[in-house]
C-alpha cells in the first residue's frame, strides 16, 4: 500500500501568464545493485515476478488485509476455542473439596474431560479463564444477593480450579497427574476370546492409548490385519523396548506436616521412594504381559508365519521338480535361466490375468441383468399364488355349484399350490397365474392348472392329486 | 503424539533461525513468542559465541571454550576459518602465529591437528611380542589401554560445518523443536563461490539455508529501515543530535552500515528508498577492528607491567619473539577482552588482572575509558577516514548521509560512536539502537521470517532477481510550485524501478486552482563559507557551538533544478489536501496523478 507523506510545501494558487520552461528528458536509469533484503524488496520482487501493476497489487494487498483483519476479529472476538471448558458441570463435581485435591479429576474441573492428555497448553489456559469468569466468588456474592447459607463453602470450586490449573499448566505436575489418570479406562480385551477378524480394529486404540506414555514419538500404529511383516515385526519391537515416562508421584503419601522429625520425614520418603519403584516395575510388567498376550494371539503373525512356510514350501517344491527334470539330477538354475522362467511366468501370469479380466467384464453386465429379472420375479412370486388361490377360491375349490368344499380339500387343493409354486420357475408361475385368470373361474382354471402339472413330469409324479 | 504437541505450544512460534556468522564471533538468533527476533544465548551463556575449534587429546571444545586453549594448545586450536571459505591454500594469507597452521599439502585449505583416540580393543590373537613374554611366564598385568596419539585433517569446509552445527544444535535446544528455515550472514566482500562454499557447508550441518545474506542487508532488515512505522513502533530510531530523525525516518534516504567486527572494518553506503536497498558503494579494510584495540591495550598494559616490575615486555611480539612473550600475549590477549568489554558497557574504569603474565608476576591494572578514548583516538580516526573515503567513492558526501548504522562489536565504544557523530551531519542519528553485536544475527531471523511468510512465488525465484544490477533511478525527481526555485524531493535516486510515490500537499485557504512543476533534480551540497566577523555580531550566543567547532565552511545538501518533466494542474478544490501520486515506470517513463483528498475518482492524470 503506497504510504501518504505530507511534504512541507503549501500550495498556493497558480500564477497566471507563468510561461512554462522548456521540456527536459527524465536521465535514463542506472543499473545499481540491490540487496535481495526486506519485506519492500519482497513485495516489489513479488509484484514483478506475478507482472502486477501497482494499482492492481493495492487491490491485492487490501484483500489480504481485509482477510487478515477479519481473521484477528474473528480470533478477539469468536472464541479460538468453542465450546471449551463448557462440558456439564455434574453436582458432585461442584460439591468437590479442595483440600482433596488428589483426589479431583482436574480435566474434568476445567471441562477439559474430553481432550485429558490431548489438551494443549492453550487449550488449558483459555478453559481456566472460561471457568474463572463463572465461577469467581465475587460474582457468587452477587448472584446470591448475600443471602446465602454455605458461605464458607462458596469459593471451594474457585479453588479446586485453581488447584487444577496450577496442576496441569506445570510440566511435571501435569506428567504426575496424567500417569495416574484414572478416569482413562485401561481395559485391556483378552486377546484369546477377540476373534480374528477383529482383532486389529480392537487392539488398535488399546495401544495408541498406551502410545501416550511412550518418550518416543511418534509411536508406530498397529496397523490393519494386512501390514506386512516388517510392519508388525517393528511394532512389537517399539513395544518390547517401550520407554515410559509414567511415574507414580501422584501416590505419594504426603509428609505429615505437623511433625518436625528428620526421621519420620526421611521414613516416609524412603516408603514413597519404594512404592514408586513398586509401581513402576508394575506397570512395565503390565505392559509387557499385555504385549506379550496380544502377540501370541496376532492373526497376522499366523498369517505371516502360514505365508512363509508357504513360500518355503513352494520353494523346496520348486526345487524338487527341478531336479526330476529330463536335463540332470539336482542342477540349480543358473541365474540368467531362474530369470528367463521368472519372466515367462510373470508374463503367462499377466496375460492369464488380462483374459480373465476381459471375459469377467463382457459377461458380467448379462449377468447382472438376469439376476435383476430373477429378483424381480422372486419378489412377485407370492402375488401371483395369491392371484391363483383366488382363482381357485372363486371357482368354489372346482367343486360343484352349491356345495360348501371340505376343509381337508381345501387344505389339500392349497398346499398343492404351494408345491407347485415351489417346484415352477418364477416365470412359469407367471404364465401360469395368466393362464388361470384368462380361464377364469371353474373348469378351465383347473385345466390350466392340471397342464402345469403335468408339464413338470417326472418331477410332480406322485405329489398331485387334486390337480393331477 | 502427545509430547510432540506438547511441545509444539511451548514454541508456537514459528522455528526460524538467524546466524551471524563472524570470522571470530558468531552469534544466533530466533522469533521470539511474539513473533519479534531475539538473539538467544548458547548452552554455555554465551550470545556472543567464539568461531573457535580446539582439539585437545579426545576431546573437542567450541566456541568460547575453545579460546583459552589457544595459549597452551594453539597448535590444535582453529580460528579465523570463515574467510577462507571458497579460496584455495594459495590465494589465503597462511601465516598463523598462534593458532593451527594450514598444511601446505591440501589445495582446499586445511587444518592437522594431533588428537587421542581411544585405544583399539586389544585383539585376541596375540601378538608375537606378547606371546613371547606369556612364555616367559613373566606374569605382568595387562597394561590399561592408552590412547593412542593420531593427527587429523580438517578441511576449512569441514570445520565450518562441525562449527555451525554446533549452533544449530543450540538454537535448536533453545526452541525444542528442529528451526526449519534458518539465514546466514556473509560479510560484504564475500565472493559468489565463497556465498555457495559457505551454503554448501551449513547445508552439510543439516541446516536448511533460505538466504546467504550480506552482512550490511542483515543490518538493514533487522533496523527496519525505510519502514517507518513498525521502526518508531518498535524503538529502532537513533537519537541524532538536532533535527527530527529521531521521531520521524524519512521515506528515502541514504545509510551507512558500519560493520567493525573483530578482525575486519565494513562500510556500505545504501540508498534506502521505502525499504528498498540499493548498493552505492562499499569497501572493506581488513586490517582494521577490535584486534586494533586489543593490540593498543596489550601494548599499554605491557608497558604498566614493565613500569612496575621491571620486567621487560613489549608486547604484541612478532614470530621471532620468546616463547615466554608469546605465552604472555595469549594470556594478556583473554584478559584484555575482558577489559574491552568492560570498558564499553559501563563508564568507570575497567580492570585487567593476569596471574603470572611474566617470570612468575601478576599485572593488575585498570584502565579508564578517557584515557582508553585518547589511546583509541588514532583507530577512531582511522575509521572516519574510511568511512569518508567510501561515502565520497559512491559519489556523496559526509551531510548527505541520513544516518549511520552501527554493527559489529567494536562500534560499542561510545569513543567511536562520538567521533562518527562529529563526522556526519548534526541531524544525521548514529545508531546503535540494537545491540551492534546482535543486529546481524536478527536481522537475518527476520529476513528468514519474512521469506518463510512469501506465498504465491519461490523465494528462489525472488531472491534472483537481485543477482544481476537492476534499473534504478539515476536522479531525484522533485516538485516546485511554478515560478519558484524551491524543490521539494518526492522520489530519491537510486530507487529501483518501477517506483511509486504518493504525497499530500497542504493547500492555501480559498485556493481553487493549483499547478505543480515536476522536475528532474540533482543532489548537491551547497558549500557556504561563514566568516567570523560577520557571524558573531549577527548570530549570537545560540551558536556558540557551531563556534568552538571552527567550522568555516557550512554544507547543506540541497536538490537543484536539473530537467523540466512536465506540469499538473488541478482545479475545483474545496479546500482538502491535494495528493499527488509519482509512478517512474522500468522504461523510466513517468506518470503523475493529482487528485483531492476523498476524490480519487476524479484524478487528473498527465503521462511525461
Amino acid at each position: 500500500m503506497a504510504t501518504v507523506v505530507t511534504l512541507p510545501l503549501t500550495l498556493t494558487a497558480a500564477p497566471s501568464g507563468h510561461s512554462a520552461p522548456s521540456k527536459g528528458k527524465i536521465s535514463s536509469p542506472v543499473k545499481l545493485p540491490v540487496y535481495p533484503a526486506g519485506p519492500s524488496y519482497i513485495s516489489a520482487a513479488k509484484r514483478h515476478l506475478l507482472q502486477r501493476s501497482f494499482a492492481e497489487d493495492d487491490e491485492e494487498l487490501a484483500l489480504e488485509r481485509e482477510a487478515a483483519a477479519a481473521k484477528a476479529r474473528e480470533e478477539a472476538n469468536g472464541e479460538p476455542y468453542p465450546g471449551l471448558g463448557e462440558e456439564v458441570e455434574h453436582k458432585d463435581l461442584l460439591a468437590s473439596d479442595p483440600k482433596e485435591w488428589k483426589k479431583q479429576d482436574h480435566y474434568a474441573i476445567l471441562g477439559l474431560g474430553h481432550l485429558r492428555y490431548m489438551a494443549n497448553d492453550e487449550q488449558i489456559r483459555i478453559a481456566h479463564r472460561r471457568k474463572v469468569l463463572r465461577h469467581h466468588p465475587d460474582k457468587k456474592a452477587g448472584a446470591n444477593g448475600g443471602a446465602s447459607s454455605g458461605t464458607t463453602n462458596d469459593d471451594a470450586f474457585f479453588k479446586c480450579i485453581s488447584k487444577a490449573f496450577d496442576t496441569l499448566t506445570s510440566n511435571e505436575r501435569r506428567r504426575q497427574f496424567d500417569s495416574v489418570d484414572w478416569n482413562i479406562e485401561d481395559e485391556v480385551p483378552d486377546p484369546k476370546r477377540v476373534p480374528a477378524d477383529k482383532f486389529c480394529e480392537t487392539f488398535a486404540p488399546v495401544f495408541a492409548r498406551e502410545a501416550r506414555f511412550s518418550k518416543v514419538q511418534p509411536v508406530p500404529g498397529f496397523g490393519g490385519s494386512d501390514a506386512s511383516k516388517k510392519e508388525v515385526e517393528g511394532f512389537y519391537d517399539f513395544w518390547y523396548n517401550f520407554d515410559s515416562w509414567r511415574s507414580f508421584e501422584w501416590h505419594d503419601k504426603e509428609v505429615n506436616e505437623g511433625s518436625d522429625s528428620r526421621d519420620d520425614k526421611r521414613f516416609t520418603e524412603k516408603k514413597n521412594k519404594s512404592e514408586r519403584q513398586r509401581r513402576k516395575k508394575e506397570d512395565n510388567t503390565r505392559l509387557r504381559e499385555m504385549v506379550d498376550s496380544v502377540l501370541a494371539s496376532d492373526p497376522r503373525i499366523k498369517r505371516i508365519k502360514a505365508d512363509e512356510k508357504a513360500a518355503r514350501d513352494a520353494k523346496k517344491k520348486g526345487g524338487v521338480s527341478g531336479s526330476a527334470t529330463p536335463n540332470g539330477p539336482a542342477k540349480p538354475m543358473s541365474a540368467a535361466e531362474k530369470k528367463v522362467a521368472e519372466e515367462k511366468r510373470k508374463k503367462e501370469e499377466a496375460e492369464k490375468a488380462e483374459a480373465e479380466k476381459k471375459s469377467n467384464e463382457a459377461s458380467k453386465a448379462d449377468r447382472e441383468a438376469a439376476k435383476k429379472a430373477k429378483e424381480a420375479a422372486r419378489k412377485n412370486l407370492k402375488k401371483w399364488k395369491k392371484s391363483i388361490s383366488t382363482v381357485i377360491a372363486a371357482s368354489n375349490y372346482f367343486q360343484p355349484e352349491g356345495k360348501a368344499p371340505a376343509a381337508s380339500t381345501v387344505e389339500k387343493q392349497l398346499a398343492e399350490l404351494d408345491t407347485l409354486v415351489e417346484l415352477l420357475e418364477p416365470e412359469e408361475v407367471k404364465d401360469l397365474k395368466e393362464k388361470v385368470e384368462a380361464g377364469g373361474s371353474g373348469e378351465p382354471a383347473k385345466q390350466a392348472l392340471k397342464d402345469k402339472v403335468a408339464a413338470l413330469g417326472d418331477k410332480a409324479s406322485g405329489k398331485f392329486v387334486e390337480f393331477a | 503424539m502427545l509430547r510432540q504437541q506438547r511441545v509444539k505450544t511451548v514454541w508456537s512460534a514459528p522455528a526460524i533461525l538467524g546466524i551471524n556468522f563472524g570470522q571470530s564471533y558468531a552469534s544466533i538468533a530466533v522469533i521470539d513468542k511474539e513473533g519479534h527476533p531475539t538473539c538467544i544465548a548458547n548452552e554455555e551463556g554465551e550470545r556472543q559465541i567464539a568461531c573457535a575449534i580446539s582439539y585437545v587429546g579426545e576431546q573437542v571444545y567450541f566456541g568460547n571454550g575453545a579460546k583459552p586453549h589457544l595459549v597452551k594448545n594453539g597448535k590444535n586450536t582453529m580460528m579465523g576459518f570463515r574467510n577462507l571459505l571458497g579460496h584455495t591454500y594459495d590465494e589465503v594469507d597462511h601465516t598463523a602465529i598462534l593458532t593451527a597452521p594450514l598444511i601446505p599439502t591440501s589445495e582446499t585449505p586445511a587444518y592437522t591437528v594431533d588428537i587421542l583416540i581411544p585405544a583399539p580393543v586389544p585383539s585376541k590373537t596375540a601378538t608375537p611380542a606378547s606371546r613371547s613374554a606369556a612364555a616367559s611366564g613373566t606374569a605382568t598385568p595387562v597394561p590399561a589401554p592408552e590412547p593412542v596419539p593420531s593427527t587429523k585433517t580438517l578441511t576449512v569446509p569441514e570445520v565450518t560445518t562441525l562449527f555451525l552445527s554446533t549452533l544449530f544444535t543450540s538454537a535448536k535446544d533453545f526452541l525444542g523443536v528442529k528451526p526449519t528455515a534458518c539465514v546466514i550472514s556473509a560479510p560484504t566482500w564475500f565472493t559468489p563461490a565463497q556465498h555457495e562454499a559457505l551454503r554448501d557447508a551449513a547445508q552439510k550441518a543439516g541446516i536448511n539455508i533460505l538466504q546467504v545474506l550480506d552482512e550490511a542487508a542483515a543490518v538493514l532488515v533487522g533496523y527496519r529501515v525505510g519502514l517507518s512505522e513498525e521502526r518508531k513502533q518498535r524503538g529502532l530510531l537513533g537519537s541524532p543530535e538536532e533535527g527530527d530523525a529521531g521521531e520521524t525516518e524519512k521515506r528515502d534516504k541514504k545509510v551507512v552500515v558500519l560493520d567493525m567486527g573483530e578482525t575486519s572494518l565494513g562500510v556500505s553506503v545504501v540508498a534506502v528508498s521505502e525499504g528498498e536497498y540499493t548498493v552505492l558503494g562499499k569497501g572493506r579494510e581488513d586490517k582494521l577492528g577490535g584486534r586494533e584495540f586489543d593490540n593498543l591495550l596489550l601494548k599499554h598494559f605491557a608497558k604498566e607491567f614493565t613500569k612496575k616490575t621491571k620486567v621487560a615486555l613489549d608486547l604484541p611480539c612478532g614470530e621471532s619473539a620468546p616463547d615466554a612473550d608469546k605465552r604472555a600475549e595469549a594470556k594478556l590477549r583473554l584478559a584484555v577482552e575482558h577489559t574491552k568489554r568492560s570498558l564499553s558497557a559501563s563508564s568507570g574504569a575497567a580492570t585487567c588482572a593476569v596471574e603470572s603474565l611474566k617470570d612468575g608476576l601478576d599485572l593488575s591494572s585498570a584502565v579508564n575509558r578517557l584515557r582508553f578514548d585518547g589511546l583509541a583516538a588514532g583507530v577512531y580516526r582511522q575509521v572516519g577516514s574510511k568511512m569518508t573515503e567510501i561515502v565520497n567513492a559512491a559519489g556523496l558526501d559526509l551531510v548527505q548521509i541520513d544516518e549511520v548504522l552501527l554493527a559489529g562489536s567494536s562500534t560499542l565504544f561510545p569513543g567511536l560512536q562520538q567521533h562518527l557523530s562529529l563526522l556526519v551531519a548534526p541531524t544525521t542519528p548514529v545508531t546503535a539502537a540494537i545491540d551492534p553485536s546482535e543486529v546481524i544475527a536478527v536481522g537475518c531471523a527476520l529476513q528468514a521470517l519474512h521469506l518463510s511468510n512469501l506465498q504465491e512465488v519461490k523465494i528462489g525465484d525472488v531472491l534472483k532477481l537481485a543477482d544481476q544490477p537492476v534499473d534504478c533511478l539515476a536522479q531525484p525527481i522533485a516538485i516546485a510550485l511554478p515560478g519558484s526555485d524551491q524543490l521539494v524531493t518526492v522520489i530519491g535516486s537510486g530507487a529501483p524501478l518501477p517506483v511509486r510515490r504518493r504525497v499530500a500537499l497542504p493547500v492555501e485557504k480559498g485556493v481553487e486552482k493549483v499547478a505543480l512543476e515536476l522536475w528532474e533534480g540533482k543532489d548537491e551540497v551547497k558549500v557556504e563559507k561563514v566568516e567570523r566577523e560577520k557571524f558573531e555580531p549577527e548570530e549570537g550566543d545560540e551558536e556558540d557551538e557551531e563556534e568552538e567547532e571552527e567550522d568555516e565552511e557550512v554544507k547543506t545538501p540541497v536538490v537543484s533544478k536539473s530537467a523540466y518533466l512536465g506540469l499538473v494542474e488541478l482545479a475545483g478544490l474545496k479546500g482538502e489536501n491535494v495528493l499527488l501520486e509519482i509512478i517512474v515506470h522500468r522504461g523510466a517513463g513517468v506518470e503523475a496523478r493529482a487528485w483531492e483528498q476523498g476524490r480519487e475518482d476524479e484524478a487528473v492524470k498527465v503521462e511525461l
